[in-house]
C-alpha cells in the first residue's frame, strides 16, 4: 500500500493538520470551556508539561529529519528526468551499468523520425556509464576510504548538453574534440579534460590536502582550472554544470573515446534520444520496447524508457526507507503517546474536584472530554512544532546515498529537502499522537459522575 | 527485601501507570534493538578479522568489476611464481547472472540474482554457510551434490522461490539480463538455509561458461561478455602475514595488466561497498538510535516525576517513619530501575526470538544484504537500555525527594 503514498502530495497533510487544530478551537469555543482553564493548567503542571512535548519533540524532530532524507532523494529522482527524453539500453538492463549496446544499432536507432533534429543532426547522447571504485586521497578521520565515482563518456558534449537540457556555469568550456590537453608537467600524459557536477565538484574538492586546499579559488569546492588525479592520469577541470539539483549533479563526464580504454570501458552503454514532445517520448518508448505489437522496432532488441519512469525506478531505495522510517515512527510515536497518557491521567487524577464543579456547573461529558482532548493537542501542537522546526534545521545539508532500481545502482548527492510535505507529515503525526493519547484520559474523566468526582 | 516488597507494591498501587510506562519502554527498546542489529551486523562485516583472512580480488577501478575468467585459475594459486611464494587454502570464483523468467512482466516477481560458482565451495568459502549447525548443513549439502550431478541445477533462497512462485523441482528458463542473448535452462534442486540468502540464487558455474562457449558456436561470435565474466575471486588466507604477502604477488603479477587487479579483505571491500550508505548509517548511529535512548528517558522521567508529585504526602510520612533521605531516593529509584529493567529485558528478549524465530530476520535490504539477524547482544541490550535510561530519566525527580521537608508538606496539609 505504501507505494501509492507519494511524498509529492503530502504537502495536503498541513492544510489538513491546520484544519484539525481549527476544528479543535471550535470545539473548544463550542464546548463554552475558557481556553484560559486549559491553559492555566498546563502552566501549573509546566514539567509535566514539557517534559511531554520534549517526547514529542524528539519523535517528530526524528520523523522530520528522516523524511527531509527521503524527499531529497525523491526531488532528485524526480527531477532528474525530461519528459521529452529516452532513454535506451540493451535488451533486459534496467541499469546503465549492466547496459550493452553496439554502435550499429545505436546509429539506426537516432536516424527514426521519431528524435528531434537540429541542423540536421539527430539530437542523441551517445554515451558509456562507468562507475569508478575511487581511492581517496586524503580521507578525512572516520570517512570512506574510497567512493563510486560515476563516470559518463560522451562522444560530443555539446550535443549531449542540449539533450539533457544542462548549461555550464560561467568560465567553464566544454572539453575539445580530443577529450585533452597539453599538462604542463614535463613527461606526463596529457590531461584529461572532465566537466563535472556541482555535487560532484564539492565532494571531491574535500579531499584536497590543506596545502592544495590554501592556495584553492573556491575552498569549498573544485572549480574550472582545478586538476585532480585518477588512477595515473590527471584530470583537468575545463568546467562546472549546471545541472540543478538531479542526479547529474553526481557526474563526471569526460571524452568516451579517452575515459573508457582508462577504466576498460570501450563499449557505449546508453542513448539518450530528444523527441518532440512527452506524447512522442512516450509513443518512441512504446515502439522500441514492442509495447505496440502492431508498431514495433524489428532491426534490434533494446529496452527503452522515458527518462521520468526511469528516474522513478530508481526510487525504489526510497521506498524501502520510507517504509523503514515510518515503521519506526509509528512505533517511536507509540512511545509517545504512552508518555502523553501518562500525563494526562495524572492531570485528570488531580483535577477530579474540577470535573466534579464543571459538571455540577452543567457541563456535559462531551465538554469535558473536548477540554482534555484540547489539552493533549496543545502539548503535542507545541512539541510536534519544536520537533519540525528542529527537523527545519537540516534543511538543505548535503548528504551522499545510493539509489537504486534493484540490479543497478547509483551513488548521488543530494540535498535534505524539508518542505511543506514533510513538516505536514511531522504536523499531522504530532496532532494524532495528541488525540490519541488524550482520549483514552479524557473518556476516563467523563465517566466520573459529579458527586464522586467532588469526593475525589 | 522488605525494601523490594515495597517497590514493588508502589508498582501495583498505580497498574495503569505502570503499565503505560513498560508499554512505553518495550516499544522503544524494540526499535532500538532492530537498529543495534543492522549496525552491529555491519560493524562486524567491516571489522577486520585477525585470523581466517577473507580477501576479495577485484578489478582495480571498475565496478561492475569483470575480469577475464582466464584469471581464475592463476588468482587460485595466488599468482605465485617463486619459489616461497604463498598460496591461498582456499578460493571460490563468483560470476553474476541476472536475469528474469517472464521476459513480458520484468520485475520483483520474475527477477533472478544468481552467483555462478563451483557448488563446494558454498560449504567451504561462503560466509554463514560455511558454519552451519548439522541439520541445516545436511541439506545443503545435498543440494550440492545434486547441482554437482546435474551442472544445470540451482540452489534458490526461499522468499526468492516463494516470488517467483516456484518450488524445489520445477524447471524454468532465466532469460539474461547482464548477458544479452543468453538463457539459462536450469532445474532447482534445493534451497538455502532461511536468513541471508533467502534473495539469491546458485547456478553452478561450469554451466554458465559452456553456455557462453555454445552462444559462440551457435552465432560464429563470442558473446560480448565472453571476456568479462569473471566478477570476484574470494581467497582464504591463515593470517595478516600471508595477506600481505599474496597481495604483493597478486598486485605484481604482470599476468593481470588488462584488466588491473586489487585484493582487499572481505571487510574493506564490504566497507567500500558500503560508502555509499555512510550518511545513512551515521544517521541511524548517531540520531536514530539516541534520540530513541532520550525519548524513552524523557516517558520514563515523566512519570516519575509525576509519581513523585503525587505522593509527596507519602514521602513525608516515610520520613517521619524513620525513612533517610536516600532510601526515600532508592525507594523511588529502585521503582523507575525495576520497571525499565523489566521491560527492557522482555521486549529485546522478546524481539530477539520474534525476529530471528518468526521472521527469519530484520528485512531491511541494504547494499547485498536482504535482511539481518537480531545480535545474540540483544539478550542482554534491553535490561541494560531500561536500566541506564531509567537512572537518567528518574535521577532528577528522585534526588527532589529528598528536599522534601516534612513540615512544609503537612504544615499544607493542615
Amino acid at each position: 500500500m505504501l507505494q501509492y503514498f507519494d511524498l509529492a502530495n503530502a504537502w495536503m497533510l498541513l492544510p489538513a493538520s491546520l484544519g484539525a487544530i481549527v476544528l479543535t478551537l471550535l470545539l473548544v469555543w463550542a464546548a463554552k470551556i475558557p481556553l484560559i482553564y486549559n491553559l492555566r493548567n498546563l502552566q501549573i503542571r509546566y514539567r509535566t508539561t514539557l517534559l511531554t512535548a520534549v517526547a514529542f519533540t524528539m519523535v517528530i524532530g526524528v520523523l522530520t529529519f528522516m523524511m527531509g532524507f527521503i524527499n531529497g532523494l525523491r526531488v532528485l529522482t524526480q527531477s532528474s528526468g525530461i519528459p521529452e527524453n529516452v532513454i535506451v539500453l540493451s535488451q533486459g538492463s534496467t541499469d546503465e551499468g549492466i547496459s550493452t549496446l553496439a554502435y550499429e544499432d545505436m546509429s539506426d536507432i537516432a536516424q527514426l523520425p521519431q528524435v528531434k533534429r537540429e541542423e540536421d543532426e539527430p539530437l542523441c547522447s551517445r554515451e558509456a556509464y562507468i562507475v569508478i571504485n575511487q581511492p581517496i586521497e586524503n580521507p578525512l578521520p572516520g570517512r570512506a576510504k574510497r567512493r563510486l565515482l560515476q563516470v559518463r563518456g560522451l562522444d560530443d558534449p555539446r550535443i549531449s548538453a542540449i539533450v539533457h537540457g544542462f548549461s555550464l556555469e560561467d568560465g567553464g568550456e566544454w572539453f575539445s574534440a580530443a577529450g585533452v590537453r597539453a599538462n604542463p608537467a614535463p613527461d606526463q600524459p596529457p590531461m584529461v579534460e572532465v566537466i563535472l557536477g556541482e555535487g560532484i565538484a564539492r565532494e571531491l574538492g574535500a579531499d584536497r590536502s590543506p596545502e592544495i586546499l590554501a592556495n584553492a579559488k573556491d575552498k569549498t569546492r573544485l572549480t574550472t582550472g582545478d586538476t585532480i588525479t585518477l588512477e595515473t592520469r590527471t584530470l583537468y577541470v575545463s568546467g562546472i554544470l549546471k545541472t540543478g539539483g538531479t542526479t547529474f549533479d553526481s557526474e563526471l563526464w569526460a571524452k568516451r573515446s579517452v575515459i573508457g580504454p582508462i577504466f576498460g570501458k570501450n563499449n557505449y552503454t546508453t542513448l539518450v534520444l530528444k523527441t518532440k514532445s512527452p506524447e512522442a517520448a512516450e509513443e518512441l518508448e512504446s515502439f522500441l520496447t514492442g509495447k505496440d505489437v502492431d508498431n514495433k522496432y524489428e532491426k534490434a532488441r533494446v529496452n527503452a524508457f522515458t527518462e521520468p519512469n526511469y528516474f522513478k525506478s530508481l526510487g525504489q531505495t526510497n521506498l524501502q526507507l520510507l517504509i523503514g522510517t515510518i515503521f519506526v515512527a509509528i512505533v517511536m510515536a507509540f512511545g509517545g503517546i504512552m508518555g502523553v497518557m501518562n500525563t494526562m491521567f495524572a492531570a485528570i487524577s488531580q483535577r477530579m474536584k474540577d470535573i466534579g464543579v464543571l459538571r455540577l456547573l452543567g457541563y456535559g461529558g462531551w465538554q469535558i472530554l473536548i477540554s482534555f482532548l484540547f489539552e493533549s493537542m496543545m502539548i503535542a501542537l507545541f512539541g510536534g512544532l519544536l520537533g519540525c522546526a528542529l527537523g527545519y534545521a537540516s534543511n538543505g545539508y548535503s548528504m551522499t546515498s545510493v539509489v537504486s532500481n534493484g540490479p543497478g545502482a547509483k551513488a548521488v548527492v543530494f540535498r535534505i529537502v524539508v518542505d511543506a510535505g514533510v513538516i505536514g507529515i511531522g504536523l499531522a503525526l504530532s496532532l494524532a499522537m495528541g488525540f490519541f493519547g488524550g482520549l483514552l484520559p479524557a473518556q476516563s474523566a467523563i465517566r466520573y459522575k459529579p458527586l464522586e468526582s467532588l469526593r475525589g | 527485601m522488605r525494601f523490594l516488597k515495597l517497590i514493588l507494591r508502589n508498582l501495583r498501587r498505580n497498574i495503569l501507570r505502570s503499565i503505560l510506562t513498560s508499554t512505553g519502554v518495550m516499544v522503544l527498546v524494540f526499535v532500538i534493538t532492530l537498529i543495534w542489529s543492522i549496525l552491529g551486523f555491519l560493524d562486524r562485516a567491516t571489522t577486520e578479522k585477525s585470523a581466517n583472512f577473507k580477501g576479495i580480488v577485484t578489478e582495480k577501478w571498475s565496478i561492475p568489476s569483470q575480469m577475464p575468467f582466464s584469471y581464475a585459475q592463476t588468482l587460485a594459486d595466488g599468482a605465485a611464481r617463486e619459489p616461497g611464494d604463498v598460496s591461498p587454502e582456499d578460493s571460490m570464483t563468483w560470476q553474476f547472472f541476472i536475469g528474469t523468467i517472464d521476459k513480458a512482466n520484468i520485475g520483483f516477481n520474475s527477477f533472478v540474482f544468481a552467483f555462478c560458482m563451483e557448488p563446494r565451495k558454498l560449504l567451504t568459502m561462503m560466509d554463514e554457510l560455511d558454519s552451519l549447525p548439522d541439520g541445516p548443513k545436511a541439506e545443503l549439502e545435498k543440494a550440492v551434490v545434486a547441482m554437482e550431478n546435474n551442472r544445470q541445477g540451482v540452489i534458490i533462497g526461499r522468499k526468492r522461490l516463494e516470488a517467483l512462485n516456484k518450488r524445489v523441482g520445477d524447471k524454468m528458463t532465466i532469460f539474461g539480463q547482464n548477458y544479452r542473448n543468453l538463457d539459462l535452462e536450469v532445474e532447482i534442486v534445493g534451497t538455502f538455509p532461511p536468513g541471508r540468502y533467502d534473495n539469491n540464487s546458485c547456478i553452478h558455474r561450469d554451466y554458465l561458461n559452456s553456455s557462453l562457449d555454445s552462444f559462440k558456436a551457435k552465432t560464429g561470435k563470442a558473446h560480448p561478455l565472453a571476456e568479462k565474466t569473471l566478477n570476484l575471486v574470494w581467497v582464504r588466507v591463515p593470517d595478516r602475514d600471508t595477506f600481505d604477502q599474496l597481495g604483493s604477488q597478486i598486485t605484481s603479477s604482470p599476468f593481470f595488466a588488462t584488466p588491473a587487479v586489487k585484493i582487499e579483505t572481505a571487510s574493506s571491500g564490504v566497507s567500500n561497498f558500503l560508502a555509499g550508505y555512510k550518511d545513512l548509517l551515521t544517521i541511524f548511529r548517531w540520531v536514530l538510535a539516541p534520540s530513541i535512548l532520550i525519548t524513552l528517558a524523557v516517558v520514563i522521567s515523566n512519570a516519575i516525576s509525576i509519581s513523585v508529585r503525587e505522593r509527596r504526602k507519602e514521602m513525608a510520612v516515610l520520613k517521619v517513619l524513620g525513612f533517610s533521605p536516600n532510601q526515600v531516593l532508592w525507594l523511588v529509584m529502585g521503582e523507575a530501575l525495576l520497571l525499565g529493567g523489566i521491560a527492557g529485558a522482555i521486549s529485546s528478549i522478546g524481539t530477539y526470538y520474534l525476529v530471528n524465530k518468526g521472521l527469519g530476520g530484520i528485512p531491511f535490504p541494504i547494499a547485498f544484504f536482504s535482511s539481518f539477524p537480531v545480535e545474540d547482544g540483544a539478550l542482554w541490550w534491553g535490561a541494560a537500555i531500561g536500566l541506564i535510561t531509567s537512572f537518567l530519566g528518574s535521577i532528577v525527580p528522585a534526588w527532589s525527594t529528598r528536599s522534601i521537608k516534612i513540615v512544609d508538606v503537612f504544615s499544607k496539609v493542615a
